[in-house]
């Protein structure tokens, strides 16, 4: 049970990684961060990106629910 | 104040920003108080409590401000951003370095963005390099220094590597919520999720020196207040160089002929600076820790252990003041660039009054910006110092709440996001916070 778990959450979590790398970046850097003006968003996400967004929010939801089930099943 | 707010949440568009803004922090604080699976949370918890008695976990200083706590209960955001935050600078250096992507960053939008992208990488990067840091440091009982109950459930090697990774993974998420704020909500993602953090800590230390000393408590208040209020002064703050430009007839509509400025931030390089020498000043210490289990002790680890681990000594205080000034000049020499500024003028018929276009406009506006630039850089020196004066001093925790980096995160960003909204405000109504 317990392996299972795991394995599923090391499973999500890399492909967490692949999708989050796979968007396109939006934060602009360092310069944008503090004080360095608006960052102007061309709005208009592609379908590409949309359902990028979609895979990437039901991973995150399935990532969520491994870490809390694992710690549940391994509390002390 | 209060009928913007209400305004602010009047309007639609607005609305749903803030919430959504708000739902992401949620989001995020939730990741930082869950811990990772595999964490003996309660023995954590103790071990947290010693070591806050004893003023021993404050050698992680600056990450364990950026992370709000979530780093030392070792939770599935413990490594926050900074991962993304070292990237971004190493990534800023390299970019003065590399001729390659010198090239990309002039190539304006499609380079940055490919910057950006490879910031993204190197964070992940960085993020399975420290997380192995820290579960590694943590299985070995060195997390906390003097508390002896076992950090981690079991140790065998599976357990440890399914917290890696998890916590790596917990980097990307928030990198991607950072960028999901910067995209559908309200102001820089990145820069409100390090304000969060800040923030999050700041009511259980100010209880802590409530609860020590109620006098130090309204000095400490007081302090902070004035504090806040000349940060606000010195960040608004800014030199207006006038500019006129030319009239010119193009057919028959007449162009320019409007008179504007320039304006030159005191503080044009924001926190960055202090972020940059805090990161570097934290070297020494993960070197030390690196090497302290060694028997033989060498001579260097040992002045170095002596001179730059601590805030307390003359030496550190001396090499975070220069580096503060170093990278203030490193970094306005780098977002601003005077030739160009001035190229741009020239090509739209521009000048400041009194100064020829082209090369003199340059050079004086190079001359102006120096000089304003001094006062800026000791500034962020002095205000960075307070805290680290006031451990000396009056021996406050180092994680002083109206710490100079806390404050300045904190004045940086809240004007900058409240700003924005103003912006977005004033495309419907005139008034707004600010007036």
């Amino acid at each position: 049970m317990t392996i299972g778990i795991s394995i599923a959450l090391i499973l999500s979590s890399m492909l967490m990684v692949l999708l989050v790398l796979l968007h396109k970046g939006k934060g602009g850097g360092l310069s944008d961060m503090f004080g360095g003006g608006f960052s102007s968003s061309f709005g208009g996400s592609s379908v590409v990106e949309r359902n990028l967004d979609r895979l990437t929010i039901i991973t995150g939801a399935v990532w969520f629910i491994c870490i809390i089930a694992l710690g549940l099943i391994l509390r002390p | 104040m209060l009928t913007a707010i209400t305004r602010a949440f009047r309007t639609p568009d607005l609305r749903k920003k803030l919430l959504f803004t708000l739902g992401i922090i949620a989001l995020f604080r939730l990741g930082s108080v869950l811990p990772t699976p595999g964490v003996h949370a309660e023995n954590v918890r103790r071990c947290l409590e010693q070591a806050q008695a004893g003023d021993a976990g404050n050698i992680y200083g600056m990450v364990q401000l950026f992370s709000g706590g979530a780093l030392l209960k070792l939770s599935v955001f413990a490594l926050g951003i900074m991962p993304y935050i070292t990237a971004s600078i190493i990534l800023q250096l390299l970019v003065v370095v590399i001729p390659r992507l010198e090239a990309l960053k002039k190539e304006g939008q499609a380079g940055t963005s490919k910057i950006t992208q490879y910031t993204r990488y190197l964070t992940i990067g960085l993020a399975v390099l420290q997380s192995t840091a820290f579960v590694a440091l943590a299985r070995s009982g060195q997390l906390f220094q003097g508390c002896s109950e076992p950090v981690l459930l079991n140790d065998d090697v599976f357990t440890v590597v399914t917290m890696v990774i998890t916590m790596t993974a917990g980097t990307a998420v928030i990198m991607w919520l950072g960028e999901l704020i910067t995209d559908r909500g309200v102001g820089n993602g990145m820069s409100i999720l390090i304000f969060t953090q800040v923030i999050a800590v700041f009511p259980s230390e100010l209880m802590n020196i409530f609860r020590r000393n109620a006098f130090t408590f309204a000095i400490v208040m007081v302090v902070g207040i004035f504090m806040i209020a000349a940060v606000v002064f010195v960040e608004q703050a800014q030199r207006r160089i006038p500019v006129q430009y030319a009239k010119r007839m193009v057919g028959r509509r007449m162009y320019g002929g409007t008179s504007t400025y320039i304006p030159l931030k005191v503080n044009q390089a924001g926190i960055i600076p202090v972020i940059f020498a805090s990161s570097l000043l934290y070297l020494p210490q993960l070197v030390t820790t690196l090497f302290a289990t060694q028997t033989q002790q060498n001579v260097v680890i040992q002045w170095i252990s002596q001179h730059l681990v601590t805030g307390d000594t003359p030496v550190y205080m001396a090499t975070f003041f220069v580096l503060i000034i170093f990278f203030t000049y490193f970094y306005v020499s780098i977002t601003f660039n005077p030739p160009e500024v001035a190229d741009n003028m020239k090509k739209y018929g521009g000048f400041i009054p009194g100064i020829r276009p082209g090369r003199p406009t340059a050079e004086y506006l190079n001359y102006v910006l120096t000089r304003l630039t001094a006062p800026g850089a000791l500034y962020l020196g002095l205000i960075s110092m307070v805290p680290i004066v006031a451990l000396a001093v009056a021996g406050a925790s180092q994680n002083f709440p109206f710490g100079g980096t806390s404050i300045l995160i904190m004045v940086g960003v809240g004007l900058d996001t409240v700003k924005q909204i103003e912006s977005q405000l004033q495309q419907r109504n005139y008034e707004g916070f600010l007036k």
